[in-house]
């Protein structure tokens, strides 16, 4: 059908025709085509713009610090009112590496509320409050609360940049795997193929759990965690990858540019690097933008199950722990309410599980949908 | 036929094979501390001392990897597949006693449980997914498309722990809550769940019964524990817990139809989109049928070809939710036993033992689609 076509680039409408003396970029141009098409996507744009915001929100995560000047003055504003209610409870910051003290990065809170605050936008005038987003209860016996803006926001970098290097790095295997495979066709492919069948047969989370359980015991700093999480994870999302790249190379491999390209004399190296996998990226890309917004879902899940991923101690600020410990957290709030009378009143803490599950829904349902409008644009039969 | 079904079946032996070499890796990734102390006896054995030795022999631990991995192999093959540490969290909450169980039998008696609930959410997934999936290529790009897409990507986007814990929330809120009694706390909604009855009363034989039956049914013929109930339909109990028991499932099975239809019906939408531009379509068209038979006899039928081969794949897909579903829902079943497998005090037997299983299961489920396919469509089997 379409096959047989030549990319009959020139019909379709671009956005660049006011550039009629100087021939541009042809690549710039595509880029551009590409955009047109999904700017019409209006699902798209709203993914697209999310999936900036968070960037952005991860960008700006260094810089940010929670307000524990206001809360240490209005402490002690409180203190020389004569209420006795000093600052007794500790909230604190996510801070990825380290163990909570008291010390800063922990600050104490001037409040009566036994051991959760609500989301707060009064307890000072002149700011946002202390926690904006309410407080998670991480550990109700050391009476330290957390501040689950602080980790939304701390947690953002290190979301998106586990799933960035996961993905990053399971694609790039994928492409190098695959079009060697569909290249080169013969033993090559029977090899590699068969190794992928091997590994897509074994469920993905038991396989990533399962190598985390052999080998995570020799990993103990949160840095090496983090380093075996991204590997297990690697080699769960590779042969994905590399089958969808063979796939499509075996499709390109057969068209007419690439005889033409063999025909004046182009070796195997050329042929691929500027012919082949060039022209076969387009779904992986899609799958790529897609695996993102799964991957802090799924480390979510993998807390949730209770295996023991970062050392413990540490709260690591990542949307799927904190939404995962916002969960595992409810059962105590659950019996208390559940005995709630006039003078034990009850506080069902649903901030705790309702700011971290939608940062990670509207990250996953974002990155859906940029994913789709990506296959739409990129992909000229769909073009309509 | 039987030529391609054979043809498929000798292409599975690489991959189990290969599924098993990576076990073994990993299994010999693991500390031999770790292993040793995880051995019956030999809890707290000093490298040298006698339990340690015996432990080390009987683990095969001290023949050449190449002999071991032989070994390994041939004991997957025939289900030899460890046994259970006795000091594992595992043993405690899945009430398995201070013995070291076979694996495979510990399996077996969790297996049915899982099976029963892919029965369930399978069928309820494409319940919604085929006719949804027909209905939204029908109307491309129409609101009806576009709200299933939205709805079907929110499933997807969902973390299921947290949508799992809410709904169970809300079904505990809605049927009463929590009420204090003599024995302390009782839950009304959730006495469905937390008094499920273990398989087979765990900590005796296998050949025990489960409780539920009754003191005069002396048989648990299938261990599923739904088909259990309806075999005994006349005795006093048998369709009140039959009920009892797909009522257990209907939350979990919808929570995991949510979650997954997303994929099957974007694969149902594609292959009816490919269908309705097909010739034969058009020639129905034009022979003047009215759209409601050209989509459903000549297009919906056709699509539907392409959808079972999609059945085996979201059987893999979905069986990834499960230790996440049943153990929110404290459903009896092989999840469960992987989710309290990979707690502290890991059973590696169990863990191995129950991926090895669904791995297999997997595979099969693969086979057989595979093979209803090439029945369906000659293409495949002659081309």
């Amino acid at each position: 059908m379409a096959a047989g076509k030549a990319p009959s680039e020139a019909l379709e409408p671009t956005s660049g025709s006011a550039t009629a003396g100087k021939r541009p970029n042809p690549r710039l141009d595509q880029y551009r085509r590409t955009f047109y098409f999904l700017r019409r996507n209006r699902l798209a744009m709203f993914g697209l713009i999310v999936v900036l915001f968070w960037v952005g929100v991860a960008l700006y995560s260094p810089f940010y610090s929670a307000p524990s000047s206001h809360l240490e003055a209005y402490c002690s504003s409180t203190a020389t009112e004569g209420t006795n209610s000093s600052c007794t409870q500790t909230i604190c910051t996510y801070e990825p590496g380290t163990v909570p003290t008291g010390t800063p990065p922990c600050y104490s809170v001037p409040f009566e509320e036994p051991s959760v605050l609500p989301p707060t936008i009064s307890l000072h005038p002149l700011s946002l409050g202390p926690m904006p987003l309410g407080s998670l209860t991480l550990d109700p016996s050391l009476g330290i609360m957390y501040n689950i803006m602080a980790g939304l926001i701390k947690g953002a970098p290190w979301s998106i940049g586990i799933a960035a290097a996961i993905v990053g790095t399971g694609a790039l295997l994928g492409l190098l795997l695959g079009s060697l495979a569909g290249y080169r066709g013969g033993y090559t492919d029977e090899t590699i193929m068969r190794f992928t069948d091997i590994f897509l047969a074994i469920p993905g989370l038991f396989l990533v759990l399962i190598t985390l359980a052999a080998v995570g015991i020799y990993f103990t700093t949160l840095e090496a965690r983090v380093g075996i999480l991204i590997v297990t994870f690697v080699v769960t999302w590779w042969p994905i990858y590399t089958r969808i790249v063979r796939g499509q190379v075996l499709v390109t491999r057969e068209q007419k540019y690439v005889e033409a390209a063999r025909a004046s004399g182009a070796g195997a190296g050329r042929i691929l690097r500027k012919h082949i996998i060039p022209n076969s990226l387009y779904p992986v890309f899609v799958q790529l933008s897609l695996d993102i917004g799964t991957i802090p879902l799924l480390l979510g899940a993998i807390i949730f199950l209770g295996y023991q991923i970062w050392p413990s101690g540490v709260y690591f600020p990542e949307w799927g722990t904190i939404a995962a410990d916002a969960v595992t957290n409810l059962q105590p709030f659950l019996l208390q309410c559940s005995l709630a009378s006039s003078y034990t009143p009850c506080v069902f803490p649903w901030w705790q599980i309702f700011f971290p599950g939608v940062t990670l829904f509207l990250f996953c349902i974002s990155v859906n949908f940029l994913s789709d409008g990506l296959r739409d644009a990129l992909d000229p039969r769909l073009r309509r | 036929m039987w030529v391609y079904i054979v043809r498929r079946l000798l292409l599975v032996v690489p991959v189990i094979i290969g599924v098993m070499t990576i076990t073994f890796i990993l299994v010999s990734l693991i500390p031999t501390t770790t292993r040793v102390a995880a051995y019956t006896t030999a809890r707290d054995a000093k490298p040298g001392t006698p339990e340690w030795n015996h432990a080390i022999a009987a683990l095969g631990l001290n023949k050449p990897v190449p002999v071991q991995w032989g070994i390994y192999i041939l004991n997957s093959l025939t289900l030899h597949w460890g046994y259970t540490s006795p000091h594992s969290y595992a043993t405690q909450t899945g009430k398995l006693g201070a013995t070291a169980w076979p694996v495979a039998t510990v399996l077996g008696w969790y297996l049915p449980y899982t099976l029963e609930l892919a029965a369930l959410s399978l069928l309820i997934i494409l319940a919604i997914a085929i006719p949804l999936g027909n209905l939204s290529a029908v109307y491309r790009n129409r609101p009806l498309d576009q709200g299933t897409r939205v709805l079907s990507f929110s499933g997807y986007a969902f973390p299921t722990f947290l949508l799992a814990a809410v709904v169970l929330l809300a079904a505990v809120v809605l049927s009463g809550g929590f009420t204090p009694d003599c024995n302390g706390l009782s839950y009304h909604y959730l006495d469905w769940y937390y008094s499920w009855p273990p398989p087979a009363c765990l900590p005796g034989s296998p050949t025990t019964l489960p409780s539920w039956i009754g003191p005069h049914e002396n048989t648990s013929p299938t261990g599923f524990p739904t088909i259990d109930a309806l075999i005994h339909w006349n005795t006093p109990s048998g369709l009140y817990l039959a009920w009892q028991s797909v009522q257990r499932m209907i939350l979990p099975a919808l929570v995991i139809a949510y979650t997954y239809t997303a994929s099957i019906l974007r694969f149902v939408r594609n292959s009816m989109l490919e269908v309705m531009n097909l010739d034969f379509v058009r020639t129905a068209r034009a022979k003047g049928l009215p759209e409601r038979v050209v989509v459903n006899r000549h297009a919906g039928r056709n699509s539907l070809n392409v959808t079972i081969t999609i059945l085996g794949l979201t059987f893999a897909f979905f069986i990834t939710g499960f230790p996440i579903i049943e153990d929110v829902f404290q459903l009896r079943g092989i999840g469960y036993l992987f989710a309290i497998a990979i707690q502290p005090v890991e059973d590696f037997g169990l863990i191995f033992g129950s991926t090895l299983l669904l791995t297999i299961i997997v595979v099969a489920a693969n086979i057989i689609v595979d093979v209803l396919y090439a029945y369906l469509d000659p293409r495949v089997r002659l081309g």
